[in-house]
């Protein structure tokens, strides 16, 4: 699986929402992500992935796209690509 | 200084009232572990602002909600300084919602947080208080047993807290551990603003009598009180700091007005 499909189910998961309907184009508020589950799929993307997300860089987060592109780049940071 | 050589651990130590209790014990000469989970700029700050007090401070990640955190956090004391003398659970979150908006999801959020790290941090320490007695303080809050809008998960995690300290208190007393709780008032921090506006806030300092809002020093002071063995005899409380907000009524309104 691509880190893009590992975080889309986690966020369905977490939101309950198909992970069909989650598009790079997603915001938070598409997928009825309210605050606790943003915070909760942080905590599990952080421990899939072995990375930090702080809070300052979520916020950033326009859309899912932003949020699998910032894992992306911390992965391949953390192993040195 | 009257905690000097003393080791304290201060979870969400690295903002709001945890930081200004961290700073309080460590200019009473406490080393303080700093733990944090969202916030490490801040609590790397923090650290660093103890240190400038002359004692040493680490800041450590760990997620109290989640129980092998905890555990890694705790071996990770045990394995580095084989004690603990301090615990202070400030460490909170929650979810703002009224009764009725409550789902599974948001109460064990708030619950595992609130409450239920208490426990599995106070089981810790006190295995690392073995032989040499320790503090073990808890933050608590008004809403415990006040009403405020949204505030229903996190009241209801208090006032469990606030009976957990009771049960600890008592069944740690033989350990040489003394156990209390502070419940504060609204106090000036970030995690204020995120629960009430700031209209609210100022709707509150009429109705406290000390004139001022609960700084987070007000706090720290009080829980480094209970800290030091004058405080020895204080077992099972929950202390308020809260310029008597709690007790006032509006008579004393009326009353000005004649």
């Amino acid at each position: 699986m691509t880190i893009e499909e590992q975080i889309r189910e986690i966020m369905a998961r977490i939101t309950r929402v198909d992970e069909s309907l989650i598009t790079r184009e997603s915001t938070f508020k598409d997928i009825k992500a309210d605050s606790l589950d943003v915070v909760q799929a942080l905590v599990a993307v952080e421990e899939t992935f072995g990375i930090e997300i702080p809070d300052e860089e979520a916020q950033k987060f326009k859309n899912f796209g932003d949020f699998v592109a910032y894992v992306e780049n911390g992965v391949a940071q953390k192993e040195g690509v | 200084m009257s905690l000097q050589g003393k080791l304290a651990l201060v979870t969400g130590g690295g903002r709001g009232i945890g930081r200004a209790i961290a700073l309080k014990l460590a200019s009473q000469g406490a080393d303080i572990i700093v733990d944090f989970f969202r916030r490490r700029d801040t609590a790397e700050q923090t650290a660093k602002d103890i240190e400038a007090l002359g004692v040493k401070a680490e800041a450590i990640r760990a997620n109290v909600g989640d129980p092998a955190k905890i555990d890694e956090m705790f071996d990770m004391i045990g394995n580095k300084f084989g004690h603990l003398d301090i615990l202070i659970s400030n460490a909170a979150s929650g979810v703002g919602r009224p009764v009725m908006d409550i789902d599974t999801k948001a109460w064990e959020w708030t619950m595992d947080i609130n409450v239920r790290a208490c426990l599995l941090c106070a089981q810790r320490a006190a295995k690392l208080m073995e032989g040499r007695g320790g503090k073990i303080i808890s933050l608590s809050s008004l809403g415990s047993f006040l009403v405020w809008p949204t505030y229903a998960i996190v009241g209801v995690s208090k006032a469990a807290l606030e009976a957990l300290t009771r049960y600890l208190a008592i069944e740690l007393a033989p350990r040489g551990i003394c156990v209390n709780t502070v419940a504060a008032s609204f106090v000036d921090t970030e995690a204020l603003k995120f629960y009430f506006d700031e209209q609210l806030n100022r709707a509150n300092l009429p109705i406290t009598p000390a004139g001022r809002m609960v700084t987070p020093e007000d706090v720290a002071n009080v829980v480094a009180f209970l800290c030091s063995d004058e405080a020895f005899m204080i077992r099972g409380q929950t202390i308020i700091v809260d310029g008597g907000f709690s007790i006032y009524t509006p008579l004393f309104a009326l009353e000005k007005k004649d």
